[in-house]
């Protein structure tokens, strides 16, 4: 009765700690400290992993992935600096690595996917109706397919969870200049393909 | 459209070349997220901006459960491989130590003993120790392997068998007090 007492205090008190403290606690051994560094961060790991890796199981995968990397990793996180940007890194490399070994599995059955991006074509105007209807997430994944992985996490991570470049820069272990470059050349690639699966699109929408 | 709406739309082009700082930058999407005209001009511009409003993945708590009870399987799992292998390598490196000894102290003092007499290998219980070579050997219980240079060098009799959970070699147990003696203990589960 005791010991469950006692634990049930600790996830009380470990609810209203900051990140940083738990981290450390957790580092320590603290087990409560880190299932409610899990439990406070999973929407937030699952969301940025969603928007590089495109599918909702899979961004849970990762999202599982990323815990216990995190768990096995603590001993490398420098509180000085913020437990979300060290978070962020983790989750932004193991979804970028994810893509990748996904898109080899597409390389590898080729025909496959010829056949789905005809479909895709043919369906334009159901991914524009998709599109209308606020279903924006879907039509990212299918106009970011020609981005690298770094190109999509820079590109996720400032315009669609809004951090800044310098962060960012972390996050993806390069400099801020390099940053601008991947988002520059994720922009190209988004007008470039929304112009292809949905010709006239900008153009209507330049003209109200 | 309000001046404030011209002011952010003649932002937009900035804002694609990341040439706002960050307070303009959050005054524009500000403003789009309250302003659907402004967001249709901006998503005409830069489908960058299209793509910012795209609302977060939402989580509900069972998933989160879900997720959570998956990761501490995988922390269990972990630990319990992280145990087994330390035991291997433990019962190996064990193994290994036991083997190196043998190896590293048999073979100087079968080279010192060289050819003064013929090399003899016994083995008895230490707190028998039987005096070795051939003269001997006949007498004795214990098992001789005749002009057995190097290894493998000896054999555990069964009295050199202990009721423990080890047998211990005693290789020229009949040594004089300047010739070379080796004993050595192995566990039993072990046993080379």
């Amino acid at each position: 009765m005791e010991l469950a007492y006692s634990e049930e205090r600790r996830r009380a008190e470990a609810r209203r700690e900051e990140d940083r403290d738990l981290a450390v606690a957790a580092r320590g051994g603290d087990m409560v400290a880190f299932e409610t560094l899990v439990t406070r961060k999973t929407p937030a790991v699952v969301s940025v992993a969603r928007r590089i890796v495109g599918d909702a199981e899979d961004a849970r995968d990762v999202a599982q992935m990323v815990f216990l990397r995190v768990f096995r990793e603590l001993h490398r996180y420098d509180e000085r600096y913020s437990f979300n940007t060290w978070l962020y890194r983790v989750s932004t490399n193991l979804a970028i690595d994810f893509l990748r070994s996904a898109r080899s599995r597409e390389r590898a059955h080729g025909a496959t996917l010829h056949l789905v991006r005809l479909r895709q074509e043919l369906t334009s105007s159901e991914t524009t109706r998709a599109a209308e209807e606020g279903k924006i997430s879907r039509l990212f994944q299918k106009v970011s397919e020609g981005m690298t992985g770094k190109q999509k996490a820079a590109f996720v991570l400032r315009e669609m969870e809004d951090r800044d470049t310098k962060e960012i820069a972390e996050i993806l272990g390069c400099g801020e200049s390099t940053v601008r470059n991947h988002l520059f050349n994720a922009r190209r690639v988004l007008r470039r393909e929304l112009e292809r699966l949905h010709p006239g699109f900008v153009k209507r929408r330049e003209k109200p | 459209m309000s001046a404030s709406c011209d002011a952010v739309r003649a932002r937009f082009t900035r804002y694609g070349e990341e040439l706002l700082s960050e307070a303009e930058r959050r005054e524009v999407r500000a403003h789009l997220a309250g302003c659907r005209s402004c967001a249709g001009e901006a998503a005409a511009s830069d489908p960058a901006f299209l793509f910012a409003a795209a609302p977060a993945e939402e989580v509900a708590a069972e998933e989160v459960s879900r997720i959570l009870s998956a990761v501490r399987t995988g922390i269990e799992l972990a630990e319990t491989e992280r145990r087994l292998s330390r035991a291997r390598s433990r019962g190996r490196r064990v193994a290994a130590a036991a083997a190196v000894a043998a190896f590293t102290l048999l073979l100087p003092g079968a080279v010192r003993r060289g050819a003064e007499r013929p090399e003899q290998v016994s083995a008895a219980p230490v707190k028998q120790p039987q005096p070795a070579g051939p003269q001997d050997a006949e007498g004795s219980g214990d098992r001789q392997v005749p002009r057995l240079s190097y290894l493998p060098a000896a054999r555990p009799s069964e009295s050199g068998r202990f009721p423990a959970k080890a047998t211990i070699y005693d290789w020229n147990p009949g040594a004089g007090k300047d010739e070379p003696r080796v004993v050595w203990i192995v566990d039993r589960s072990l046993d080379i």
